[in-house]
Formats: C-alpha cells, structure tokens, sequence
C-alpha cells in the first residue's frame, strides 16, 4: 500500500529559532497518529505544513504520491489538498450561523451551486448531531456545540485526512468521550486518515493506534502507543506512562 | 486565486501599503516646502515677527494641558474602569461631549462666563487660564478615556492577584501603571493638538503659533510666511511626537494584541465608587459645567432660536457632507492600513508610530498644501483640488489615524485559524473579507469613522483654509459670527452644536446595537 502521507527531511525555522529540523515519517490511507511532545514543540506546525498554510524551508511532502510543498514552495494550494481540519480554537466564524460555517468551506469545486452546498452542509450538521442548531450562531451554542460545528465544517468537504489540532481542550470527560467516539465513526464510516496533536492520553487511546513524539525539533519515539507507554525513551511518553500508571 | 491565508502571512505588499497611504497622508505638505523655500528674511522676520512669541505661548499652553489631563484623567479614569459607581453611564456619556466639540466653543463658553461674573481678562478665565481650560475640556476627557479602557484590559485573574497581594489601594496602583502609557499617549495627544488650534487663543487673546499662521494666511495674504511658519510648527510637532511615538508604539503594539483572558468585571466597592462618583463629578464640574454656564446664561436671555435654527439649518448639509466624507475616507483608509499591517511585529510598530506621528502634525500642513496645489493646477483639476473635496480629502487624510487604531485592535483580537480555516476550504479572500472580516471590523471601523466624522467636522482650521466661499461647516460659521453676532446668538448657536453633537453620538450609539448583534445570512 503507498503512503498518504510522506513528510520528506522537512525543516523550519521563525527567525533564527529553529521548529522542526530533519523531519521524516509517512502515513499509510486509513492509519490514525497521535502528534505528543511538548507545548512549542512544533506539532501544531508540522500539521499546519501538511495542510499547506506553512511552507517548508527545506524538504518535500507528498499526499497520496502528489507533490504538494517543497523547499520554500506551496506547491498545491491548501483547498486542493481535500484535508479537513479541525483547529484548537475552532475557528468558527462569529458573525456566521452553523449552516453557514459550513457552507462557506464547501468550495465551488466541490459544490458549484450555492442551494447544494447549503444541502450538504446540513447534512453534514445532521450527521454531527445538531441539525437542529443549524441556524444558531457560534456563541450562541456550548463549546461542545461548537466543536461538532466544527468537525461538520471539516468533514463536510469528505477529506481524505483530517487533522485535529488539540481541539477538545476544556471539554467536560463526558462529551469529550461521545465526540471521540463520533469521531471514530467518522473516520472508519468515510475511510480517514487522522492525525491528531494532544497532550491527554484518553484522546490518543481513543482514536490513534500509532503514536508519535515531537522533542527537540524532531521525532523522538514513534510506534504503537501501548508499546511506547511499556518502554519509554523521550520525556514525554515517560511522563505519559507515569500518569497511566497513577492510581 | 490570492489565498486568504496570505492575510496572515509577511509579505512585501504589506510594508508597500503602509508606506503608501503614508505618502498619501503627507502628499498634501509636499508643495509647502518648495513654498517655504521661496524669499522671505533670516531668523524671526523669516517666520514673521510675531511667531516665536506665538510659538512660546503655545507651548506654554501644551505643557499646562498635558499635565493638567494626566493629572486629572489618569485617576478618575483608572477608578472608572476598576469599579462602578452611581450615574455611570450618564455620567460618562457626558464626558465625551466634549470630545466632539471643537476647544472654541468651550473657550467661548468660559469668556462669556467671565463677563457675566465680572472678572478681569487676566483672572484664571483669561488668557494663559483660559485658554487651557477651554483646552482641557477637551484633553481631559480624551485621558480619562484612555486610562478608563487601558484598565478595563486587566484580566479577571490580574485584578485578583492585585486584590489578594495588596487591597483595592494596589490594585489602583498597578493599574494606574498599566494605564499610564495610554493615558501619557492621550494627554500628549491632547496637548499637541492644542498647538495647532488657533480657536480659544484667539478668544482669550493669547494667540498661539496656529493664530498666526492663519493671520498670515487669511489677514497679510502672505502664503510664503504661512507655509513657512506650518512647516516650522509641524518641525515642533515632530520634535515633540517622535520621542513620544518611540516610546509608546512597542507599549501599544502589545496592548492593541488579542488576548485569550476574561477581562475583569467593574467592582463594586462601595467606598472607591463614591470616590470614583467624586472625582468624575470633579471633572465634569471643572472641565465641562462652566463653559455651559457661561453658555447657557445668554442663550436664554434672549432665546433667538429661530436665527440660531436658521443657520444651523443654511449650514447642516456641508456639515453632513464634510463628516459622512471623512469619516468613510478615514474609515476606508484605517482599515487598509489595519490590513497591511497585519500581525507583524516590526510593521506594527511602525504603523502606530506613524499614525501618531501623522496626527501630531498640524492641520494647516495639509490644507495649506492642498490651497497651494488648487491655485498652481490648471482647471482640469478643479473637482478634487477645489470645492468640498478637498476639504473631504484633507480631512480623512488627517484623520484616519483614528480609525486605524481602532481597526488594529479589531484585527489583532481576531484569530489567525479564521483566514487559515478559510484557505483551507477555498474561500475566495472578496468573499472572505465581504462575509467574515467586515462585518468584524465594521463597529469598531464604525466607531472610528464616526469619531473622525466629528473631529473632522469640529477641525476649525482646516475648514477655515480649505472652505470653498458659500460652503462653510456650522462650527465655521459660528467661529466666522462670534466677534460681531450678539453674545445670546453666539450662545445659542454653540448650544445648538452641542445638541445636534450629542443627537448624532445618541443615534450611533442605538445604531451601534445593531451592528454588535449583525445578523447571519442564512
């Protein structure tokens, strides 16, 4: 089976500041991948790489065996990459209702007329469980609302991998559980691939079988995750696996 | 199809914008200096014999007024934001009247009070005494403002921490040290602008540097002289502005950023809010309620409301045309180079060091210009050099700093994930500024503009230079009837300005309502 994802020796730096540096690893179609490391560590850049809204300073990815960014270069732009994305502060648009959110990320590419893209956005919004809400605006619905907003945004445009950038964070245990578990019906049900950035192991068990650690610019450890916790190299899984162990 | 990530990405267009609607801003002074460069003597006959006297006057007003408005508004606006006390909202709404009044008015004001008490020119409601207070009515409040909303930026979990080290008396403390840099900008703001306003100065007889640009301009037709005195005002402005404007951008860079904290709620200490009741009170009492006074007492004398309606009435649509122009061309300006300037740290700072810059300058730099190029360029030029126009252009040009401040700090309190979500998904950047970051930046684009619409329309100085003969503003032809007219016209006139100043505010303020809860298209 060739790769989805291939992130080839890719580097970045802000300024002088080094973020990634070397960086290499691929994805098969269907593999889900926790992204674990510290605060600042780069795993939130490194999806913002796949999705194309950063260019690389050196090294190529390729999706599904297409060249998408190289050196310096955004070679497909991002809405043609078919990526769903969910970001950690959701980025819903405040003056816009649910159907609208949606709507609006459909491209004419995909939907070229205006009624069947508000149709697919609803069903989308449906499929996510608040159909209902659809009129109502970003501030006007719970956090867990809006996630799922959110979520319908991403998956509406039937991506072939979905990036999830820590957005459960401040969600109460409960509805943080049923939206994994949607999640992963999701993601099996429409046969995505997923990458998720975290910090809380019940996320990671949840929806990732590989795992894969950023430290000090680079990969640290990666495999699956139950073997990572077992015999920990980096700080991260160590600190992880102390946690799990916790009474 | 540009990307809308590219909203939030460097670029070289960005420094290119900014750079230009600089130039555009500073286009209009351009012909003063070949002007400046034309005869004219050495030393003070080459600024005219009056203007170091002038300009030392001025000074003197500025210092009074700068530290007069730190001084009064830097503590009644820290305990305004911090807590709430009784009357809050009417009294704060009545500070901001004088905002919108040009200082003339006031100054008017305070001399007719002074006639009616009796005192001696040179009593604290004459000359130097006068002309500050006629100046303070306005800087004050501008103060009081800043530090007001520079303290209400304090997070909930930042007074807490104050509260729990240290009691209210901290608390007031570190926020007046949060405030002071906001409060330093308005005061110095305020006390700049006094330089180039010729107004209360010139009613109090203690002319200042501006009264003698436009005695040279419009009393011994010399526009060599005028030019030349403009440019050595703005040569002070800048001396004054530049130091200032290093000083406080990188302060104002950080604070115009968005934050992802709860901002504290007013408390409700009962003892800091009758404090707070006192010193508000104080203000308005000082800065504010005298100039009505001295207003109010004549005005009903004789009641010409009549004559008073009927000018206000000759004069109302020049005066809706030259507010409503330059407020949408300050509007449309701020926020183009709210946009260009982006998140950028390096063009922040320069964005807002420039617009501080650009504002300090004096008025009669541009609109002098502007007079210069009308009378040299040939008739084909006559619709945008001669007329209203100009006095649009020149006004939106001078006052779109205003509305770029307000749209910088709109802009930064929006998420970078909005134009990255949006590239994600393909939106194109019209459909994407159309439907998502306008009506974001409208209020506070609105706010600006307004507050430019106003400040435009009470700009005597350029309307006074710039004014196509027919078409003056209402506050010109009160300034233009104040010596001859009978004092109870004067009165009820200025009175009137005030009313129809503070029906606009009430209007933008219902108005305001519906903007903040926008309704979605669906």
């Amino acid at each position: 089976m060739s790769a989805l994802v291939d992130m080839n020796g890719v580097s970045l730096r802000y300024g002088d500041e080094p973020v990634l540096e070397d960086v290499s690893f691929s994805l098969n179609p269907m593999d889900h991948l926790a992204l674990l490391g510290p605060s600042g560590c780069g795993k939130s850049t490194l999806l913002s790489l796949l999705a194309g809204l950063t260019r690389p300073a050196s090294g190529k990815i390729t999706l599904d065996g297409e060249l998408v960014s190289e050196s310096g270069r955004i070679v497909v732009a991002p809405h043609a990459r078919r990526i769903g994305m969910v970001f950690q502060d959701l980025a819903l648009w405040p003056n816009l209702n649910a159907v609208e959110n949606v709507r609006l990320g459909i491209p004419r590419s995909l939907e070229p007329s205006r009624k069947r893209q508000a149709d697919r956005a609803r069903k989308a919004l449906d499929a996510c469980g608040i159909g209902d809400l659809s009129l109502r605006k970003p501030a006007q619905m719970s956090a867990g609302q809006q996630q799922r907003v959110a979520i319908a945004r991403a998956l509406a445009i039937r991506p072939r991998l979905l990036l999830l950038d820590e957005p459960f964070t401040g969600l109460d245990l409960a509805v943080k559980s049923r939206i994994l578990d949607e999640i992963q019906s999701f993601a099996s049900g429409q046969q995505i691939t997923l990458i998720l950035v975290s910090h809380d192991p019940l996320e990671v068990r949840h929806l990732s079988r590989q795992v894969m650690v950023i430290e000090h610019h680079g990969i640290a450890e990666q495999g699956p995750f139950d073997l990572l916790t077992r015999s920990p190299k980096s700080a991260t899984m160590r600190a992880m696996a102390l946690h799990l162990a916790a009474p | 199809m540009v990307s809308c990530a590219t909203l939030e990405q460097a670029g070289r267009w960005r420094w290119v914008g900014v750079m230009t609607i600089f130039a555009c801003a500073l286009v209009p002074a351009v012909p003063l200096l070949w002007v400046a460069a034309e005869g004219g003597g050495g030393g003070g006959a080459w600024l005219g014999e009056g203007f170091p006297g002038g300009l030392r006057r001025s000074l003197q007003v500025a210092v009074w007024v700068a530290g007069l408005s730190l001084v009064a508004g830097l503590p009644c606006g820290v305990l305004a934001g911090l807590y709430r006390f009784p009357f809050r909202r009417v009294l704060l709404a009545l500070l901001v009247l004088p905002l919108l009044a040009p200082p003339f008015l006031w100054a008017l004001g305070l001399s007719m009070l002074r006639t009616q008490l009796a005192l001696p020119p040179h009593s604290l409601l004459g000359g130097l005494g006068g002309t500050v207070l006629a100046f303070c009515s306005g800087a004050v409040p501008l103060t009081l403002f800043a530090s007001m909303l520079a303290s209400q930026t304090l997070s909930r979990s930042q007074t807490q921490a104050a509260r729990l080290a240290g009691g209210e008396m901290h608390l007031c403390l570190l926020a007046a040290r949060h405030a002071f840099p906001m409060a330093a900008l308005a005061a110095t703001l305020g006390a700049v602008l006094t330089i180039s306003d010729p107004g209360p100065g010139q009613i109090f007889g203690h002319e200042g540097a501006a009264s003698q640009i436009l005695i040279s301009f419009a009393a011994s037709y010399d526009f060599s002289l005028a030019a030349r005195q403009s440019l050595a005002l703005a040569g002070l402005a800048l001396a004054v502005a530049l130091p200032v404007a290093g000083w406080l951008a990188p302060r104002l860079s950080a604070g115009l950023l968005a934050r992802s904290a709860f901002l504290a709620e007013p408390g409700a200490s009962r003892a800091a809010g009758r404090l707070t009741l006192v010193l508000v009170c104080s203000v308005i009492g000082v800065t504010i309620l005298p100039g009505l006074a001295g207003l109010c007492l004549p005005a009903f004398r004789d009641a010409p409301f009549e004559r008073a309606w009927q000018e206000a009435a000759r004069t109302l649509p020049n005066t809706i045309l030259y507010g409503v122009g330059a407020g949408l061309l300050a509007m449309v300006l701020g926020v183009a180079l709210a946009l260009c300037a982006g998140r950028q740290p390096r063009l922040r700072l320069v964005a807002l060091a420039g617009v501080f810059v650009l504002f300090s300058l004096p008025p009669a730099l541009g609109a002098l210009g502007i007079v210069r190029l009308g009378s040299e360029a040939g008739a084909a030029f006559d619709p945008v050099l001669r007329g209203r126009f100009p006095v649009v252009l020149w006004l939106g040009l001078r006052l779109f700093p205003i509305v770029s401040v307000f749209a910088m700090r709109r802009l930064g309190a929006a998420p970078v994930s909005w134009a990255q979500a949006a590239a994600l998904h393909g939106l194109p950047l019209r459909i994407y500024f159309l439907r998502i970051l306008a009506p974001w930046l409208l209020p506070a684009a609105a706010v600006g503009g307004l507050l430019a619409g106003l400040l435009g329309i009470a700009d005597i100085g350029s309307m006074l230079l710039l004014h196509p003969p027919g078409h003056g503003s209402f506050p010109l032809a009160i300034f233009t009837v104040m010596a001859n007219a009978p004092e109870s016209l004067v009165a009820t006139l200025c009175l009137a300005y005030f009313g129809l100043s503070a029906l606009v505010l009430a209007l933008a303020w219902a108005l305001a309502g519906r903007i903040s809860s926008f309704p979605a298209r669906s």
